[in-house]
């Protein structure tokens, strides 16, 4: 697991083209907010955590099936699977590989968004990162299972999205509502509701992932 | 490939004895609905729709649940017949599902003044009809051409990934905000259905959706069943029509 885990990272920063495209997009997406929205200094306190987690939401979103791109042109994916590594592994493996690059997505997006609407950032970065950690599990989890839908090829790289987002929603209300908290200066809100459905969430997706991959991945 | 004959039996029973309980017992709901049960006070005749509104959610959950156990028994028996039951309940609970959306608000409109809010219930609703609609795409997108089965498989976790997330979407919808009415139980612990005659209607027309439910599913399933035959005959045909196309010479005996 540990060999696979070093490998898919490898492949992953030689090309570093999904970690470009992510942010490209994540910026882009930060750009359309802004002018469609109309935002100003009175408004975007209100609207900067929604802005921040539709953009992470979105860009992770089309960049989760394309982790496996690579697998399916050179039918490596097959070679894995056919390998005696257990398949929960593989999950696992894949999921920390997609979280890292999640991560590292946000710390490059993370500036931008201060910058561009005059948030400060760095001085709520400590709870602020926790929560965009707690929301990347779920997201590289949920991703994760799902990204081999798009193995298959087709228009299926099409239904990714589709499918990812609507289980995405209670992640999305979760992680926005921290988000408020923790940028007004509130500290992390340990004991609230909201942080337990995020961590409930997070625990669920990788749980299922972890069992359900053994069912999906037999190709 | 042999047929679960515990899946073909009930099936065909369903198809066979339900088609006129279905009938009569529509004409009946309607006949309630529209004559029978007295206007409600505070709402007016737009009320009334609520005894289509709610059975129809509650067959929605009965399909989606049913999905769920059937795409479970799909990944562990890998049978196809499992496979066609669950894509069967999808299919049918997306009618009821789209049945709930649209019937409320119509009633919304004149009660809350708007057609749409982002109550919890509603979203959940809405947010449960774009998994199942996922379902579906994921379906037609994977089409039939590896036999159909990754497509199969990465259905059965959604729907079962989909069920489990349901709870954590009620939750967070609830902790957002709520306004939708709680009929069946106010706050008072007494029912909001003052008349028994309601209660009549509203159990009525339940029943008759849960057996329109059981019919329809079965329809489905048995035309997907139906049509996974037609593929297996053709296949077989153009086996054979390959083994003796030599004198042939056309694909037109490929049928």
């Amino acid at each position: 697991m540990l060999t696979l885990l070093a490998r898919d990272l490898r492949l992953q920063f030689r090309r570093g083209e999904l970690l470009a495209s992510s942010f490209v997009m994540g910026v882009l997406m930060l750009l359309a907010f802004n002018f469609s929205l109309d935002l100003s200094p009175d408004n975007v306190a209100a609207l900067a955590p929604g802005i921040l987690w539709v953009a992470v939401l979105f860009s992770a979103g089309l960049a989760a099936g394309h982790g496996f791109v690579g697998e399916r042109e050179n039918g490596c994916m097959d070679a894995i699977v056919a390998s005696p590594l257990d398949r929960g592994s593989v999950y696992l493996a894949k999921f920390i590989v997609n979280l890292l690059l999640l991560l590292l997505f946000e710390a490059m997006l993370l500036p931008v968004f201060g910058l561009f609407f005059e948030l400060s950032v760095l001085s709520v970065l400590a709870p602020l990162a926790l929560v965009l950690l707690l929301g990347s599990i779920g997201l590289a989890a949920v991703g994760t299972l799902f990204a081999l839908v798009t193995v298959g090829g087709g228009g299926r790289d099409l239904a990714l999205p589709i499918l990812l987002l609507p289980l995405e929603v209670p992640l999305l209300i979760a992680s926005v509502k921290i988000t408020r908290v923790v940028m007004a200066g509130g500290g992390f809100p340990w004991g609230d509701g909201w942080v337990r459905l995020l961590l409930g969430f997070d625990l669920l997706f990788v749980v299922a992932g972890w069992l359900a991959f053994e069912y999906v991945a037999t190709d | 490939m042999t047929t679960i004959p515990f899946l073909y039996k009930t099936e065909s029973l369903l198809m066979r004895v339900l088609p006129l309980p279905v009938m009569l017992g529509m004409l009946a709901s309607l006949c309630a609905v529209f004559w029978w049960v007295p206007t409600e006070r505070v709402q007016g005749p737009v009320q009334r729709i609520f005894y289509f509104h709610v059975p129809s959610a509650w067959c929605c959950f009965l399909a989606f649940g049913l999905a769920s156990v059937t795409s479970a028994a799909y990944l562990w028996k890998h049978h196809r017949d499992w496979d066609n039951a669950a894509r069967a309940a999808v299919e049918t609970g997306m009618l009821f599902a789209t049945a709930v959306l649209i019937t409320g608000p119509i009633w919304a409109r004149p009660i809350w003044g708007v057609w749409w809010t982002w109550d919890s219930r509603l979203t959940t609703m809405l947010v449960l009809w774009l998994i199942f609609a996922a379902y579906l795409l994921l379906r037609a997108f994977s089409g039939e051409r590896d036999g159909g089965s990754s497509g199969a498989r990465f259905a059965a976790v959604l729907a079962i990934v989909g069920t489990l997330d349901i709870p954590l979407i009620v939750f967070s919808t609830r902790l957002w905000r709520t306004v939708h009415p709680a009929v069946l139980k106010t706050s008072e612990g007494g029912s909001g259905l003052s008349d028994p005659r309601m209660v009549t209607t509203l159990i009525l027309c339940t029943l008759t959706f849960m057996i329109m439910f059981a019919w329809l599913w079965a329809l489905g399933a048995r035309s997907l069943r139906l049509d996974d035959q037609v593929a297996l005959l053709e296949e077989r045909g153009d086996r054979l029509a390959m083994a003796t196309g030599s004198n042939t010479s056309t694909g037109e005996a490929t049928v």
